[in-house]
């Protein structure tokens, strides 16, 4: 009946914006839209200093500074971070690969400086968060373009700021997501906010952008909070220091890199 | 008063209609308004510090019962139809509207996280249920070596696997049971059978099997005790009066519960008991001495009649409703809001019959007419002063062989005291049903599979200090004292907390050598291990176990009984820990609705025992006041001790453990105990004043209010003796218990009081006080 009365709204919302689209003169459709936000440029490599704060229900934080590189090889993006504090897992070190190819899942390493050794942990599932944060890993930009299907459903005007609301179903019915609706700047194609629903069409979790920067043309989300509002938890990214295309050599996304430490 | 209420007799009708119209506007705001509260936090103080503490660890950890839903397969669960069920079951609980997903544990949900050569790895168990004979083997071998599952959701006899559903306190009904057991029933075959167990089951049939057993009971124990009325008061109107009087105080008790909008509690079902016992007396009393008057005056008018007995009934029962309700008053001491309700409620329908019994019984009599007389036969002998012939010969034996009573009543004390001994307090629920019932036999059978179907949860608070629990040598303590209680009692069947997280991903990360299986002495490890747990098991588990700050820990014990034994026993073995934690800086704290149980039952017999305690002292000093005897109020407060100590005592050496409701039955030990003392002790100055015989005061006290005492006793025993026939066994107990406390009451009054009576010399040492 609830998913009925939704499909309903839905349905009276798409007459709407498929009315407005036409009116305007720029028609673009949901996935062009989409392709648009993903392949904004983001430079070949990316240096900064993460701040990332988890916030539990009862406002208690846990904050993890961590320095990290990330380095676009073409059919393979390699990232590593160093967390610089809290002081008991100082040095602790975490290396990704992840590839282009679907087939092929990522690789990771992590480095536990007490026991002087790298593990590779192998995880088989892909919505796993992002070290213990309300973003997964998908939520931080492994996603597809064509893993879901997108549709402009509307169009607001929020503080003076044009904004595509466009809402993407994943073709995955098994998706921990059964869509997401995204409010998208028409200017320059960076997200607003982003609403994630779980598998029964409910609200789960709201990403908020609050800042961006822009680095000699390639803008840089640099403070983001994620919501869980069915658990009222929340995750704060901070971006400090950013510096890109400074030339990060590939060498320094290896096992012996993360030992020895920045 | 006296004229008040013979003025009244003028207007019967308006007094009838008047009271009648009251009752059904009670009765309406009873239907409009009433509701029953089965959510047993409700009837926790809610301001008491273990209760604060354990509600808000609760919140902290995320701790909730869980029903266990157990998938049997006696050939064993590795093979893929069993699995199967497993998944389907698991998900179809996910999608229940009363279970939170994330709260549905089982083999399906379980990560596996193994050690390899070069690493770690994390991964569900299955996901797709596994069919070649290859990949089943596999599955089988990760279970047995991951303890974290085997033997906990996996029976280490590999014939059980179980699926845990936690849920919030508030939402069991017989509805959602029922639509439980449908689903789980559904998937069972020839192979597989499916049991339900744990402890929001065994609450929630608890809550709903015990008043609707009563619902059951309730009309035969009435009908019984309408037919016993009828025989004992020859009289069909007088019968229906008189037990109207009990209906109308039990509505108007209700109605004004129902008015300033407070729900039925579980022992406000207690209150009709109460005032079926209580009420009745008013009614038997007034009717005993109608009888008497009626049967030497058979000429006298109604009104006559009406005015003889209201001038010499009025007092007494005044007395027993003004004494009865005040004793209920003093349950206001209680910690417990349901009790103190019940205490307060009950006293107003102890005073609302009293109401009735001055009121509407002698406005019923005015409308339906006198019982008919007896003829009674003035020259045959009674043997005695009374027109009893059977009263005489029982009072004069009784006061003959008065050393009889009072031996009897010394052995009985002294023998109630052994019994008292025995007695233990019990917060279980499971224990309260039938030992070969479906529930009882579910929760042994995986009890007998798994660690238990009860759980303790011990929270270890530092107070503040920020990552205490990563501490190398609090955790090794945490450990050692979960081995040592696991090891010491057969009861645990096993326990949980961030120690088997850490000595785990220590194994892990060291190839699997079980040599790591153990807490490291770094506490840098401890503080990666638990940032890798996060990056790469479920960050919600954690939580579970330890709080943000690594400031408080929950520590998980699973009880194979929800018998305050076995908690007291665990609780014994923790304690022995306390000085050791005390020193690093941590207090021990409990949490879960198992301690919570405990800490509750406890209460409500600290309170109890107070107000039996602090209400027998008011007792003796209203008697000693309304009698200007202290003496008197020593005498009369007798039967009350006697019937007291022996319903312990009785419960002792039967091994009814004193729980919520059987405690409370102390209390219908005062309010019975007072109207038979009152009655009686009233009745005997009464005939005192007449007469210089001592014996001939007992004997016509004994004619009339002993006579009524019988009856009294024999029609309340008689209908609550039916309760024997319950399929509940609390309500069992109640029924006995009842019929107990009045036979006690009643032979302690005819008896040891009226020796003690006899002996003391009130009323005869200086005659002629002058009773009006």
């Amino acid at each position: 009946m609830k998913t009925l009365k939704m499909k309903t709204v839905l349905v009276a919302l798409l007459a709407v914006s498929g009315f407005t689209n036409q009116v305007l003169a720029q028609q673009l459709t949901g996935r062009e839209i989409i392709d648009k936000v993903y392949n904004l440029p983001s430079g070949d490599d990316q240096t900064s200093d993460l701040t990332m704060t988890l916030i539990n229900k009862s406002g208690k934080e846990r904050i993890r500074k961590i320095k990290q590189f990330t380095k676009d090889l073409g059919d393979v993006e390699k990232s590593i971070m160093f967390f610089q504090s809290p002081a008991d897992v100082k040095n602790t070190s975490f290396m990704s690969w992840t590839y282009d190819d679907d087939s092929k899942s990522d690789d990771q390493w992590i480095y536990l400086p007490t026991l002087k050794k790298i593990k590779r942990i192998s995880s088989d599932s892909k919505s796993d968060y992002f070290m213990g944060s309300d973003f997964t890993y998908d939520d931080l930009g492994d996603r597809k373009l064509d893993d879901d299907t997108h549709k402009l459903i509307g169009e607001e005007t929020i503080d003076g700021v044009d904004y595509y609301v466009v809402e993407s179903i994943p073709k995955d019915e098994e998706y921990m997501y059964s869509k997401t609706k995204t409010w998208i700047r028409k200017d320059n194609f960076i997200g607003l906010k982003k609403e994630f629903y779980d598998e029964d069409e409910e609200l789960l979790k709201i990403l908020k952008i609050k800042k961006f920067e822009d680095f000699s043309g390639i803008l840089v989300i640099t403070n983001s909070e994620m919501e869980n509002v069915q658990k009222s938890h929340r995750t704060t990214m901070e971006l400090k220091n950013v510096e890109i295309n400074t030339g990060i050599p590939a060498s320094k996304f290896s096992e012996r890199m993360m030992m020895r430490g920045i | 008063m006296e004229k008040l209420l013979n003025k009244l007799l003028n207007y019967s009708w308006i007094s009838m209609i008047v009271i009648l119209a009251i009752t059904i506007g009670f009765f309406l705001l009873m239907k409009e308004n009433t509701r029953m509260e089965t959510n047993l936090d409700k009837y926790m103080p809610q301001n008491h510090p273990a209760f604060i503490y354990s509600d808000k660890a609760e919140e902290w950890f995320n701790i909730q019962d869980g029903i266990i839903i157990a998938i049997e397969n006696q050939k064993g669960i590795f093979n893929t139809e069993t699995l199967d069920t497993l998944k389907q079951l698991t998900r179809k609980f996910q999608k229940f509207d009363e279970i939170d997903k994330a709260d549905v544990t089982s083999l399906y949900t379980a990560d596996n996280i193994v050690g390899t050569e070069d690493g770690m790895d994390v991964k569900r168990f299955f996901k797709r249920v596994p069919k070649s004979p290859e990949k089943l083997k596999q599955l089988k071998e990760n279970v047995e070596k991951n303890e974290m599952v085997f033997g906990r959701l996996v029976s280490t006899d590999e014939t059980v696997t179980v699926i845990i559903a936690e849920i919030k306190d508030d939402v069991f009904t017989q509805e959602f049971y029922q639509e439980i057991l449908d689903v789980a029933k559904a998937s069972q075959t020839d192979d597989i059978k499916i049991h339900v167990a744990g402890r929001p089951i065994v609450e929630g049939t608890m809550a709903l099997l015990g008043p609707a057993d009563m619902q059951r009971m309730v009309p035969i124990v009435i009908l019984i005790i309408f037919l016993v009325l009828f025989i004992t008061l020859r009289s069909f109107k007088g019968t229906l009066i008189t037990l109207g009087v009990v209906f109308l105080s039990t509505i108007w008790a209700f109605g004004l519960m129902a008015a300033v909008n407070i729900p039925i509690y579980a022992v406000s079902t207690m209150i009709p008991v109460m005032l079926i016992a209580i009420g009745v007396a008013d009614g038997i009393h007034l009717y005993s001495h109608l009888h008497t008057f009626v049967d030497h005056n058979p000429t006298a008018s109604k009104k006559e009649a009406i005015s003889d007995m209201l001038q010499h009934m009025w007092k007494p029962v005044a007395m027993t409703s003004v004494t009865t309700a005040v004793g209920f008053i003093s349950l206001l001491t209680s910690q417990v809001y349901p009790v103190k309700y019940f205490g307060i409620f009950t006293a107003f329908g102890v005073m609302m019959a009293m109401v009735f019994s001055l009121v509407f019984l002698p406005a019923g009599i005015m409308i339906f007419g006198l019982p008919k007389a007896k003829k009674i036969d003035k020259e045959e002998d009674k043997g005695g002063h009374s027109h009893s012939k059977l009263a005489n010969s029982f009072a004069a034996s009784v006061i003959k062989n008065k050393y009889v009573s009072i031996i009897g009543t010394v052995v009985i004390i002294i023998l109630s005291a052994f019994g008292m001994q025995e007695i233990w307090i019990n917060s279980s629920f499971l224990d309260k049903f039938e030992k070969d019932s479906e529930i009882v036999l579910t929760d042994k059978f995986i009890n007998e599979h798994f660690g238990g179907t009860s759980s303790l949860n011990l929270i270890l608070d530092a107070d503040g200090k920020k990552d205490t629990f990563k501490e190398p040598k609090v955790l090794k303590l945490v450990d050692k004292m979960q081995k040592d209680v696991d090891n010491q009692l057969q009861v645990v069947g096993n326990t949980f907390s961030l120690t088997d997280y850490i000595n785990r991903m220590n194994k892990v990360m060291n190839a699997d050598d079980e040599a790591y299986n153990t807490i490291p002495n770094n506490k840098n490890m401890i503080a990666q291990y638990l940032l890798l747990y996060e990056m790469s098991g479920d960050p919600e588990n954690l939580n579970k176990v330890v709080d943000y700050d690594y400031e408080k820990l929950n520590v998980t014990f699973q009880l194979k009984s929800d018998n305050s034994k076995a908690i007291n026993s665990a609780l014994d073995v923790i304690h022995t820990y306390e000085d050791r934690f005390n020193d690093l800086g941590i207090t021990l704290n409990y949490a879960g609705s198992g301690y919570k149980g405990l800490v509750f039952t406890d209460l409500i017999l600290e309170g109890q025992i107070m107000s039996l305690i602090l209400s027998l002292i008011i007792i003796i000093v209203l008697l000693s006041l309304m009698f200007k005897n202290i003496k008197i109020g020593l005498i009369g407060s007798v039967p009350i001790v006697i019937t007291a100590l022996i319903s312990f005592g009785i419960m002792g050496f039967l091994g009814i453990p004193l729980s919520t409701t059987t405690a409370l039955l102390s209390s219908i030990a005062i309010g019975i105990g007072i109207d038979y003392a009152v009655h009686f002790l009233e009745q005997y100055r009464h005939n005192a004043s007449n007469t210089d015989d001592k014996l001939v005061a007992a004997q016509k006290t004994m004619a009339h209010s002993g006579k009524a005492i019988i009856y009294n006793a024999i029609v309340v025993i008689a209908g609550f003796l039916v309760l024997l026939f319950s399929v509940f066994p609390p309500n069992r107990e109640l029924g006995a218990l009842v019929s107990l406390n009045m036979f006690t009451s009643f032979a302690g009054t005819l008896t040891i009081m009226l020796v003690l009576l006899y002996m003391s010399n009130v009323y005869f040492k200086k005659k002629k006080i002058n009773n009006q």
